[in-house]
């Protein structure tokens, strides 16, 4: 029975492998590359339920998956799309959506030019903060990456203008410029932690909990530029880089409670930072981010009265992995988020601090398995945004502190 | 039993050495319709990186890479400055965000002269000692 079980298990490892590394095909004389990936995770915390997840009694509601096409029309003219759907919680609810899809011409090595939808280039990881295969992670460190609301943020619908240009004995430069429009995650975090909460600007600077009011939110969207900047310095295996981006989002709809009146959250400023390093030694790699990202916005209360809200966010993390061998990488990371800088930062109400553990088993070319602990101090329950820890799926409140296990199986090919 | 527990180390020692290879054992090889007939090692890095589409002669390129081995370790590790996991999470973030294809790879040296051979721009690595007829081979600068 065991030898039974075990042949069972290797066959199953092998099949994706058995497969061919990518999925291939001509249309008229052209290759076409298809690829796919999907992820299966699960979560359990000891208190609060974290992500709209019931991670207090254990949740597999952690699933998402993808896949692409692409193809070069010409030596400097490709054109792709990827489609991408998940659940997570509440959110996501496997409504498919339209990841990315462009065209992208390369007049010269030094300028490129993308259009469509684009994902966002900002840090070290922004584009791909998604792809769990691609990362040491099974979450990526939420106070630079909050996966709640990812299709919020990850891409734009505009363009980007991208070049790489080296610099003699100066390593090599790789520049975007970025412009458009959110697109809206109508199934994101976004909107599920506007319709749900209840924030208030409090007298003292930031938000605060009150309750009584919820809201139905029909639109969040708005103009979005931006730029970064990564430096390939001429120390080996060293990266260092900058990002800037302004947002100009626009959220509406109505009050539910107490009174069924418009809704209008508007952006004043909105500028985010962030600054970032990466160093890779052989099997070893250290990263670290920084991101600063204070605004001003303006909303109507129930009673038609205009106020302003103001917040200093500040975020960021260390971390640190080595890869064994070919199917063992460990790693661990340091993440903190401070919702709003003047606010006294040990209160676990202005902040979340994240300490990390994992372990990534690389089963073959094509799966990983992912086991991480995640030892969270803080809930930011005066926060702007929910940053993970929303109201309504903790009607008793969210207590201080939480620990957390997470497990991710992937696959890509 | 010392004696032998040093025969095994030293059978251990020359196993793994025979196994790896540095970078005076790889030969670089771009189809005859490549125009440069050398290649500085930024240059080879960015083509590779898919930094770079064409080389300073103006000739467009695209990278041949061998699946794994010996040769393909030590051209991914001394003119990548990668691993070959490192690499392949690198091609896979292009792929999965639209900026890029995923190279063509081959098994084994045979396989790739004969790709390189027949494909207008390819460019890739063998081991020093292999044929190439039918390919030019670049200078490393």
């Amino acid at each position: 029975m065991q030898v039974k079980t075990i042949m069972v298990a290797a066959v199953l490892s092998m099949g994706p492998s058995l497969l061919h590394a990518q999925f291939d095909f001509r249309i008229d004389n052209r290759d076409v590359q298809v690829h796919s990936f999907a992820s299966q995770g699960f979560m359990y915390s000891n208190n609060n339920n974290y992500l709209t997840m019931n991670t207090s009694n254990g949740s597999f509601a952690l699933t998402d998956f993808g896949v692409n096409a692409s193809t070069a029309i010409t030596d400097k003219f490709r054109v792709g799309a990827q489609l991408y759907d998940y659940n997570m919680g509440l959110l996501g609810n496997f409504h498919p959506q339209l990841d990315w899809a462009y065209g992208d011409y390369r007049f010269k090595d030094w300028l490129g030019i993308r259009a469509g939808k684009v994902k966002t280039v900002q840090g070290l990881s922004h584009d791909v903060e998604d792809m769990e295969f691609l990362h040491t992670w099974a979450l990526m460190p939420q106070s630079v990456y909050p996966i709640d609301t990812r299709g919020d943020t990850i891409a734009h619908i505009g363009a980007d203008l991208y070049g790489d240009i080296p610099i003699r004995k100066m390593g090599s430069f790789s520049y975007t410029f970025f412009g458009g429009q959110r697109p809206n995650d109508s199934q994101g975090g976004y909107l599920y932690g506007v319709d749900t909460m209840s924030h208030v600007p409090a007298p003292q600077g930031g938000f605060m909990y009150i309750t009584g009011q919820t809201k139905d939110v029909t639109y969040y969207g708005g103009p979005v530029y931006g730029a970064d900047l990564h430096w390939a310095t001429p120390v080996k295996g060293l990266l260092l880089g900058a990002s800037y981006m302004v947002q100009d989002i626009t959220t509406t709809g109505h009050y539910t409670q107490p009174v069924v009146v418009p809704y209008k959250l508007t952006t004043v400023t909105d500028n985010a930072t962030q600054f970032y390093l990466e160093y890779v030694f052989r099997n070893l790699r250290f990263a670290g981010e920084y991101r600063s990202e204070p605004k001003i916005v303006q909303l109507n209360e129930p009673n038609g009265v205009l106020v302003q809200g103001f917040q200093d966010s500040r975020s960021g993390y260390v971390s640190l992995s080595y890869r064994f061998t070919k199917w063992l990488e460990l790693g661990s990371y340091h993440s903190r988020y401070i919702d709003n800088w003047p606010v006294t930062h040990s209160d676990p109400r202005n902040h979340i601090f994240d300490q990390v553990f994992t372990a990534r088993f690389d089963v073959n070319r094509y799966v990983d398995f992912k086991i991480e602990g995640h030892f969270i101090d803080g809930a930011c329950i005066d926060g702007v945004l929910d940053h993970g820890f929303y109201a309504a799926p903790n009607p008793n409140g969210l207590a201080p502190n939480m620990h957390m296990l997470v497990m991710r199986i992937g696959y890509h090919m | 039993m010392k004696h032998i527990q040093i025969l095994l180390i030293a059978a251990f020692v020359g196993m793994c050495a025979a196994v790896t290879a540095s970078a005076t054992d790889i030969k670089v090889i771009a189809n005859p319709n490549v125009g440069a007939s050398s290649v500085s090692a930024d240059e080879l890095k960015g083509v590779f990186l898919a930094t770079k589409t064409s080389l300073s002669d103006g000739s467009h390129v695209e990278p041949v890479l061998e699946k794994d081995g010996p040769v393909h370790e030590a051209f991914v590790k001394e003119y990548l400055g990668k691993t070959d996991s490192a690499l392949q999470i690198y091609y896979r973030s292009l792929v999965f965000t639209g900026k890029g294809s995923m190279p063509k790879t081959l098994a084994a040296d045979a396989d790739v002269v004969a790709y390189v051979a027949k494909t207008k721009g390819a460019v890739g690595y063998v081991s020093a000692g292999t044929s190439t007829a039918g390919v030019k081979t670049l200078e490393v600068k």
